[in-house]
C-alpha cells in the first residue's frame, strides 16, 4: 500500500466534444489532456505549471472525480477514480481559486460545519476540528461573520480550511492564489508550506513560476494537454543545462573571444550594464568563467535560470502555433 | 420624446435576446384555462368575458412591473447604472420608454387568452364595441407605463424592493377588479379601487365585449387617462427624489 | 445513513434560513408576503361571489389556500438554482456523502412560511368566506395541510433537479408547474371536470390528494377517504423523492462525462 504512489496517472486522455443542439453526433473538439503520465509520491508538494487552457483544471477535475477520463487510468490513494470514486472522495480535499464555492450568507463557522457534515463529521469531533482550523488559519476572530463580508484573502483561507476539514491525505489546489494580492498570496503560500511540513501530499496548479519555485518539491510543465517533463532528474538537468554567467566591464575583444567558446549559446546585454553569457552545460560555463577571470574581469555573478526561463524555453517555440 | 423612443428601441432589442422576461406570457394561457374551467363548470358562459380578460390584464400588470424593477437590477449587475445616472439625459423618459415597449408586448397575453378561449374551450367571443375596446386598450397601456416608473424608483431606492414587487400583484388584481368587478367588493374597499386605473380599464374592456351600450364611456376612458397621468407625475417626481438621494448617499451602485 | 442524512440536511438548512432572513424581515413578511398571499386566496374565493354561489366560494377558498402553498413551496426551483450559482456543485460531488440531503435541506425555509400563510388563509380568511371549522375538522385539516406541504416539497425537489440542468428556466418552471397544479388538481374545479388524460396527470400531483381531503373536511365530511388520501400523499411524496434522487444521479453522471459540472 505505502509502496504505490499517491497519484498514478497513465495514458490519461480527455477530449471535450461540442454538441450542437439536435445534432445526431457530437463534434469532437478540444483535446484537453493527451496521453498524460504523472506520478506523485506521498508527502510531495507537486506543482503543475502551465499557461491558460493547458489542461490543469481538467486534470484536477479528473483527480477529484468530478470529470471522467476519456481514456487511461488514474489511481488516487490506491483507488481508481472511475471504478471507485467514493473511496477517492473520502481521502482527498479540494480547493479552487476564484470567488465561488462558499456560501456567502453563512458565517465562516457555519460553512465549515456544513462541509464537515458532508464528510461525516459531527458533534465534538466536528467542533474541535473547526476550532483547530479557524485557529490555524487566523479566522478565529471573524468566524462568526458572514463570508460575503470577507476579503478575497480571507475567503481563500476559509476555502483552505474547508478543503482540510476531513483531514485529507491528498489536497488538490487549483490556482489557489488566483486573484489574491501579493501579500495574501504570500500568506497563502506560507500556509501551504505548513501543510507540507505535516507531510501532506499536495498537487498545486499555477501559472506563477515564483509560486511553484517557492512551495513545490517537484514541478511538471503542462501545455496543450501534454506533460512536457514530469521527471525531476530531467528537470534538474534542464536547470543545470541552462547556466548563465553575468559579468561587468567586459571589453569587446574579451566578449568576442568568450562567445566563440564551444557551448556558449548566446550573449546578451542586461539593463544594469552586465553582459550575460548563456552556457548550455557545466563545462562550457566553467570555460566561460576561466576566460573571464583570465581577462581580469572581476565583477562576475553566476545564477541558475528561474523556472520562468525554463518554461519559456520549453514553451517558447510552440506557443501561438497551435492550430485549433 | 427622443429619449422615450431611444429607451423603447433599446428595450425591444433586449426583449428579443432575453426570452426569460416573457415569463408572464408563459402562464397566461394556463390562467385562462383556470378561469374558463370555473366558468364552464358552473355553467356561466356569460362570465367568459371576465375569464378571458383577466389573464390578459394580469400579464399586462405583472410584466410591466416586473421589468420596470428588473431593469434597474440588470443595469446594476452590468455596472451601467452609474454611467446612466452620470449622463445628462433625463432618466424618466428613458425608463418609461422601455416600460412602454414591454407593456405593448404584454398585450400578446390578450391574444393568447383569446386563442385558448376559442381553440381549447370553443367559447365564441365578439367585440361588440370595437372602437371603445381599442381606445381603452391604448389608454390602459399608457396608464400602465406611467405607473410602472414607481416600481423603477423603488428599485433605485432599495434592493429589497423585490418584496414589494411581489406583493403588488394579487392585491391589485382584487382592487383592480380584473376578474371580479369591483362593484362586488366590500364597500370599504370601493374608495381605494376607484383610484386604481385597472378597475376602470377592466370594467370598460368587459363592457366593450358585451352587446349592451356602455355607460358614459368617454368619462370612464378619461378616468383611465387621468389616473395614468397622475401615476406618471408621481413616478416622475419619485424618480427624481430617489436619484437625488442615491447621489447623496452614494448608493447608486449597490442600492440601500 | 439516516443520521448522516439528517445532519447534512440540517447543515444545509442553515443556508435555507440564512436566505430567508435576507429575503424577509418579520414586517415585510407580514405586510408584503402575507398580504399578497391572502389577496390571492381572496381573489379566488371572490370568483364564488361572482358566481353567486356560497358553495363555490368555500370551494375556491380552500383551493386558493392550497394554491398559494404550492406556489411558495415550488420556490424550491429558484433556491436550488441558487446552490448551483454559488458554484458549490463540484465540491458537493467530491464530498463522499449523497447530495440528496443537501438539496432537501437547502429549501426548507419555504415550508414553515408556506404552512403559515396557507393556515392563516384557511382558518382566518376561511370563515370570512363562509368556511366553518370545528376543532376536529380544523385539526384534521391542518394535519392534511402539513402532509400536502411535505409531499409537494418532495415533488418540488424532483422538479428542481430538472431545473438544476437549466437554471435560466428556474422561475419559468416554477410558475408553469404552479399554474398547471392550480388548473388540474381540484383547486378551482373538481378533478372530474377534466378528461381522463389530464386526470391521470392530476393524480401524480400531491396537491390533488390534499385538496380532495380538505374539500371534504371543509364540508364537515369525515370519511375513510381522508385517511386513504393521507396514505396516498405519503406514497406519492416518496415516489417523487425517488425520482428526484435518480434525476440528480443522472445529472451528476452526465456532468462527469461531459464536463458540465462547473468548476470555476
Ligand atoms: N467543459 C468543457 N467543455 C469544453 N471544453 C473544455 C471544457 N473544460 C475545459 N475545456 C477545454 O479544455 C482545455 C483545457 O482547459 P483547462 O480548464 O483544463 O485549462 P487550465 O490549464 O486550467 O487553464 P487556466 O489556466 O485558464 O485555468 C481548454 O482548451 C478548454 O477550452
Ligand atoms: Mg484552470
Amino acid at each position: 500500500m505505502t509502496e504505490s504512489p499517491c497519484i498514478e496517472i497513465e495514458g490519461l486522455t480527455r477530449t471535450f466534444s461540442h454538441r450542437i443542439f439536435l445534432a445526431r453526433r457530437p463534434i469532437t473538439g478540444t483535446i484537453a489532456l493527451d496521453h498524460v503520465n504523472l506520478i506523485v509520491e506521498y508527502g510531495e508538494v507537486h506543482g503543475l505549471l502551465g499557461p491558460n487552457g493547458a489542461g490543469k483544471t481538467t486534470l484536477c477535475k479528473i483527480l477529484a472525480t468530478i470529470l471522467l477520463p476519456t481514456a487511461g487510468t488514474v489511481t488516487v490513494c490506491g483507488s481508481d477514480v472511475v471504478t471507485d470514486p467514493r473511496a477517492v472522495r473520502r481521502r482527498i480535499g479540494i480547493v479552487l481559486g476564484g470567488d465561488r464555492g462558499l456560501y456567502g450568507r453563512l458565517t465562516a463557522r457555519q460553512n465549515l460545519r456544513h462541509w464537515g457534515a458532508l464528510y461525516g463529521l459531527h458533534g465534538t469531533a466536528l467542533r474541535s476540528r473547526i476550532d483547530e482550523l479557524t485557529e490555524r488559519f487566523g479566522l478565529t476572530t471573524r468566524q462568526h461573520d458572514r463570508v460575503e463580508t470577507f476579503s478575497r484573502g480571507m475567503k481563500q483561507r476559509v476555502h483552505l480550511a474547508r478543503g482540510l476539514i476531513a483531514d485529507p491525505e491528498l489536497l488538490l489546489l487549483d490556482e489557489p492564489t488566483d486573484g489574491l494580492d501579493p501579500v495574501a498570496a504570500t500568506e497563502f503560500r506560507a500556509l501551504v508550506g505548513q501543510l507540507r511540513a505535516e507531510g501532506r501530499t499536495i498537487l498545486l496548479t499555477t501559472h506563477n513560476m515564483a509560486e511553484a519555485e517557492q512551495v513545490c518539491d517537484r514541478v511538471s510543465f503542462i501545455d496543450n494537454g501534454t506533460i512536457l517533463d514530469a521527471d525531476p532528474a530531467t528537470l534538474s538537468a534542464l536547470v543545470s543545462r541552462y547556466e548563465r554567467i553575468d559579468a561587468l566591464g567586459v571589453t569587446e575583444p574579451t566578449r568576442a573571444r568568450v562567445s566563440t567558446i564551444a557551448g556558449v549559446e548566446r550573449v546578451e546585454d542586461l539593463p544594469d550594464g552586465y553582459v550575460r553569457f548563456h552556457a548550455t552545460d557545466r563545462p562550457a560555463a566553467t570555460a566561460v568563467l576561466r576566460a573571464l577571470v583570465d581577462a581580469e574581469v572581476t565583477r562576475i555573478r553566476n545564477s541558475e535560470p528561474s523556472l520562468e526561463e525554463i518554461y519559456l524555453h520549453l514553451m517558447g517555440g510552440q506557443r501561438g502555433m497551435r492550430v485549433d | 420624446m427622443r429619449l422615450l423612443l431611444t429607451g423603447a428601441a433599446y428595450q425591444l432589442r433586449l426583449l428579443r435576446r432575453s426570452p426569460g422576461d416573457l415569463i408572464a406570457l408563459a402562464t397566461t394561457p394556463l390562467l385562462t384555462v383556470v378561469f374558463l374551467a370555473v366558468v364552464e363548470h358552473n355553467g356561466r358562459p356569460d362570465l367568459a368575458v371576465n375569464a378571458v380578460l383577466a389573464p390578459a390584464l394580469i400579464a399586462l400588470w405583472g410584466m410591466s412591473l416586473l421589468i420596470a424593477g428588473d431593469m434597474i437590477d440588470a443595469e446594476r449587475a452590468t455596472g451601467t447604472f452609474e454611467v446612466l445616472v452620470a449622463t445628462p439625459a433625463r432618466l424618466w423618459p428613458l425608463f418609461t420608454g422601455r416600460v412602454l415597449v414591454v407593456t405593448v408586448v404584454s398585450l400578446l397575453g390578450l391574444v393568447e387568452s383569446w386563442l385558448v378561449a376559442t381553440v381549447v374551450f370553443g367559447v365564441p367571443l365578439r367585440v361588440a364595441h370595437p372602437g371603445l375596446f381599442a381606445v381603452t386598450l391604448l389608454a390602459t397601456v399608457l396608464a400602465m407605463s406611467g405607473h410602472a416608473g414607481v416600481m423603477t424608483s423603488l428599485f433605485v431606492l432599495s434592493r429589497s424592493a423585490r418584496i414589494f414587487q411581489n406583493s403588488l400583484s394579487f392585491p391589485f388584481y382584487v382592487l383592480g377588479g380584473v376578474l371580479v368587478p369591483v362593484a362586488l367588493l366590500p364597500a370599504f374597499l370601493r374608495p381605494v379601487s376607484t383610484v386604481v386605473f385597472l378597475s376602470w380599464s377592466a370594467d370598460l374592456l368587459r363592457d366593450s365585449l358585451r352587446p349592451a351600450a356602455p355607460d358614459s364611456p368617454v368619462l370612464r376612458v378619461g378616468m383611465v387617462l387621468g389616473l395614468g397621468a397622475a401615476g406618471a407625475a408621481l413616478s416622475w417626481w419619485l424618480l427624481s427624489v430617489v436619484l437625488r438621494r442615491a447621489r447623496r448617499t452614494g448608493s447608486i451602485a449597490l442600492g440601500g | 445513513m439516516v443520521s448522516t442524512w439528517w445532519r447534512v440536511g440540517r447543515a444545509s438548512a442553515a443556508n435555507a434560513f440564512a436566505d430567508l432572513v435576507v429575503i424577509y424581515t418579520p414586517a415585510s413578511w407580514v405586510f408584503g408576503w402575507l398580504v399578497r398571499v391572502l389577496a390571492q386566496v381572496a381573489f379566488y374565493a371572490l370568483i364564488g361571489t361572482l358566481l353567486e354561489s356560497p358553495a363555490q366560494q368555500r370551494f375556491l377558498l380552500v383551493g386558493g389556500a392550497v394554491t398559494v402553498m404550492v406556489t411558495e413551496v415550488l420556490l424550491v426551483c429558484a433556491s436550488t438554482a441558487w446552490e448551483r450559482q454559488a458554484g458549490t456543485l463540484p465540491l458537493l460531488v467530491v464530498a463522499p456523502v449523497s447530495m440528496v440531503p443537501v438539496f432537501l435541506g437547502r429549501s426548507v425555509q419555504w415550508i414553515p412560511s408556506a404552512l403559515a400563510t396557507s393556515s392563516i388563509a384557511l382558518f382566518a380568511l376561511g370563515p370570512v368566506f363562509g368556511v366553518g371549522w370545528t376543532v376536529g375538522t380544523a385539526l384534521l385539516a391542518w394535519a392534511v395541510l402539513v402532509l400536502t406541504c411535505l409531499a409537494t416539497y418532495l415533488f418540488g425537489f424532483a422538479v428542481s433537479m430538472l431545473v438544476l440542468g437549466f437554471i435560466e428556466l428556474r422561475n419559468l418552471v416554477g410558475a408553469v408547474v404552479t399554474a398547471i397544479t392550480t388548473a388540474i388538481s381540484g383547486a378551482v374545479v373538481p378533478v372530474d371536470f377534466w378528461p381522463a388524460g389530464v386526470r391521470f396527470v392530476a393524480h401524480l400531483l400531491p396537491a390533488t390528494y390534499g385538496l380532495d381531503a380538505l374539500h371534504r373536511l371543509s364540508r364537515e365530511e369525515i370519511t375513510f377517504t381522508i385517511l386513504s388520501n393521507a396514505g396516498l400523499l405519503v406514497l406519492v411524496g416518496v415516489g417523487w423523492l425517488g425520482i428526484g434522487a435518480s434525476l440528480l444521479a443522472a445529472l451528476v453522471g452526465l456532468g462527469r462525462r461531459r464536463g458540465t459540472l462547473e468548476f470555476p
